[in-house]
């Protein structure tokens, strides 16, 4: 593949490397102390080596908690062509909802001014907080998209509906939650340290959990019908539906599926990150797009390889600058890999200008 | 109740509200003349502030300051088309939304604190004050009819007639260059690229002309804003980008005078909400934190309504719909 690289991108791809490499210098000489003295509780003065490696680990773990948010968001793309911009506020709702079910603390449903607690420990309050979110993709389907579909809205029509969506439902948590940041559980997790490295074990439980779910849906979606149904509509929308599939019914479980799948990494980033905020998920939808585009737009194993890659470079990033630029590193390696690969890692390379 | 009928209609001509006009009739060349699905709006107005702040806190003159903003919106333009135009309408939308957020972390960071000001940014005070004495109203508050505002300073009647002057001047230059050959030429890439292409048109360039002079256009809607309030980074994040999509939509697209109606009728309608909750729905239901956000929310329910029911807008026409694709 590499032989079909176009000398203009390798122009391209070595004056872009060129100016990052600028700009770290650049960074590194007119900033404060990029690196941060909060990553490294270890030691007294880590070497560069052993917090590369500690990122790694906790890149790892972001990567494998952001792939379940961007999963969902890359079927979305693949079987209904629309990019949803709504889709980190669904990420955070699926914290905001564990949180309302398991804080012992009064919480209130926006206009109902009746303050209830529920207290439920946290799993089940995280169970009721998937389903609950996986409903507000059935009616997000059934109510806004499919009517949309019906009517045959352009998919830019259709996305900027969603940046609507977006904007309504990134407000309405303010409003729901407020301003401040939350923690969906109050424990203090033990840690567990090997040599110079460390990992907590709430990361741990956070990344088996995720890995059962992505494995899940990779089984579902190579082994059963419905999943073969999936990625024939991704593939070829027309051909599926002219072959007998319900285009309809696959779309409204994907929609179901994405919102399921994001409400369980926004927990499991709340808990990884040991908080929460109304805006936390909006913030991660720029990394989960690069993630998805990294990946190959529409390819949901694409999105799990990209995740993986966004996660990395984003923990990485903080050894060599300041970690208040680690999502515009991210965003970076985005930019970087459409110029050489518009397709994306594991994207087939159709024409896409 | 008079009071709050005062505010809504100062809403309606504010220096915020034009700054917004700008920032639209720079969005209207990319998504209404060429069909550019830019998502980093706020990125052109953030380095049009930022440039001009920082230009005028080394001492800079007026006019240097104001080319060096104009200046860096155009090389972020090229630095932005360059790969993208040529990738299909998502991939622009998700590079510039995300180029966008990345000047705004750089902004924001604390590596560049020195430069930019951190999160805090450049207060007015270290720039303003050289637009400000040039200011041919008195230094105090002025009332003009039933509106009062400071003659001079931040958000001023000579800010007023400063920033309104420029909307006329730029939505007459949309209006001549719509109408002109190059004008033509960016419709028809709008509707069909390939025709364009095969009349031996660099649709590229043109598109990169467009994006430019659109951006170019978000910078000084940027220097309008700062010099309203201040140049602070997160003023101008995605939302804004989405607020400003919403405006030019409710206009119209491709129109003229869409931007300006778009912009005054979302400013007015959001002092509007937020005034009538404060008065009218009760504390308990409706606490004073949440009016904001509630507004917001209106907003954003807002734009699905108008997407999916007027797409053109109150102004548009149907038949030059900019959704492609």
């Amino acid at each position: 593949m590499f032989s079909r690289l176009d000398k203009r991108f390798v122009r391209a791809a070595i004056l872009l490397l060129v100016l990052c490499a600028g700009f770290v210098v650049a960074s590194l000489v007119l900033g404060a102390p990029a690196v941060a003295a909060e990553v490294a509780p270890v030691a007294s003065s880590p070497s560069t080596g052993t917090l590369v490696v500690q990122q790694v680990i906790n890149g790892l773990a972001f990567g494998v908690l952001l792939a379940l948010a961007s999963v969902g968001l890359s079927l979305i793309y693949g079987t209904t062509g629309v990019s949803n911009f709504a889709h980190g506020e669904q990420v955070a709702l699926g914290a905001v909802l564990c949180y309302f079910f398991a804080t012992t603390e009064p919480v209130s449903i926006p206009l109902i001014p009746v303050s209830m607690s529920f207290g439920w420990p946290l799993p089940i309050a995280a169970a009721a907080a998937i389903a609950l979110a996986g409903g507000t993709g059935w009616l997000q389907d059934k109510f806004l998209w499919n009517p949309l579909r019906k009517r045959r809205v352009a998919v830019l029509q259709q996305m900027i509906v969603s940046i609507g969506l977006s904007l309504a439902l990134l407000n309405m948590l303010q409003w729901w939650i407020g301003g401040e940041r939350l923690r969906v559980t109050n424990t203090i997790g033990t840690r567990y340290t090997f040599g110079d490295f460390y990992i907590d074990r709430q990361t741990i439980i956070s990344v088996i959990i995720a890995a059962i779910a992505l494995v899940s849906v990779s089984l579902f979606l190579l082994k059963t019908r419905r999943g073969r149904a999936t990625r024939a509509i991704s593939d070829n929308p027309a051909l599926a539906s002219a072959s007998g599939i319900r285009v309809d019914g696959i779309i409204r479980l994907v929609w179901v599926m994405a919102m399921a799948l994001a409400a369980l990494g926004g927990i499991l980033l709340a808990l990884y990150e040991n908080g929460f905020s109304y805006d936390s998920g909006g913030r991660l939808l720029l990394l989960m797009f690069a993630a998805v585009t990294l990946g190959g737009l529409g390819q949901a194993f694409g999105a799990l390889v990209g995740s993986i890659v966004i996660g990395l470079v984003t923990e990485v990033s903080t050894v060599f600058i300041n970690p208040d630029m680690k999502y515009a590193a991210a965003l970076a390696i985005l930019i970087l890999v459409l110029l050489v690969r518009p397709q994306g890692i594991l994207g087939k390379s159709e024409r896409v200008g | 109740m008079g009071n709050l009928l005062t505010d809504v209609a100062m809403q309606a001509f504010a220096p915020a509200t034009a700054a917004f006009v700008l920032a639209a009739i720079g969005l209207n060349y990319h998504f209404g003349l060429t069909g550019l699905l830019n998502m980093g709006q706020a990125g052109f107005m953030l380095l049009g502030m930022y440039g001009f702040a920082i230009s005028i806190r080394e001492g800079l003159p007026l006019w240097l300051a104001v080319l060096v903003a104009m200046g860096a919106a155009i090389l972020f333009g090229l630095l932005l088309g360059w790969p993208t135009l040529r990738l299909r309408g998502d991939y622009l939308a998700i590079v510039t939304i995300a180029a966008a957020e990345i000047l705004r972390y750089g902004m924001r960071s604390q590596t560049f604190v020195n430069i930019t000001g951190g999160a805090v940014g450049v207060p007015g005070n270290q720039f303003k004050w050289v637009f400000e004495n040039l200011s041919p109203f008195p230094a105090e508050r002025v009332t003009i009819w039933i509106f009062t505002m400071h003659g001079s300073k931040s958000t001023s009647w000579w800010l007023v007639v400063v920033a309104w002057t420029l909307v006329a001047l730029l939505s007459l230059m949309f209006w001549r260059l719509s109408k002109s050959p190059w004008g033509r030429v960016l419709k028809g890439i709008r509707e069909d690229e390939d025709a364009v292409r095969s009349l031996g048109k660099n649709v590229y360039w043109y598109k990169m002309q467009a994006l430019i002079i659109g951006g170019v256009i978000g910078a000084l809607a940027g220097i309008v804003w700062a010099l309203g309030s201040a140049a602070q980074s997160d003023a101008m994040g995605r939302m804004t980008t989405f607020w400003i999509w919403t405006m030019l939509l409710l206009g119209g697209a491709a129109t003229v005078f869409g931007p300006i109606l778009g912009s005054v009728l979302f400013w007015v309608g959001l002092a509007l909400i937020k005034g009538l909750a404060r008065l009218y729905i009760p504390q308990d239901v409706l606490p004073t934190t949440a009016i904001e956000p509630f507004s917001l929310v209106l907003v954003g329910v807002g734009l699905i309504l108008l997407v999916v029911f007027r797409p053109q807008g109150i102004l548009g026409n149907k038949k030059e719909l900019a959704f492609h694709a």
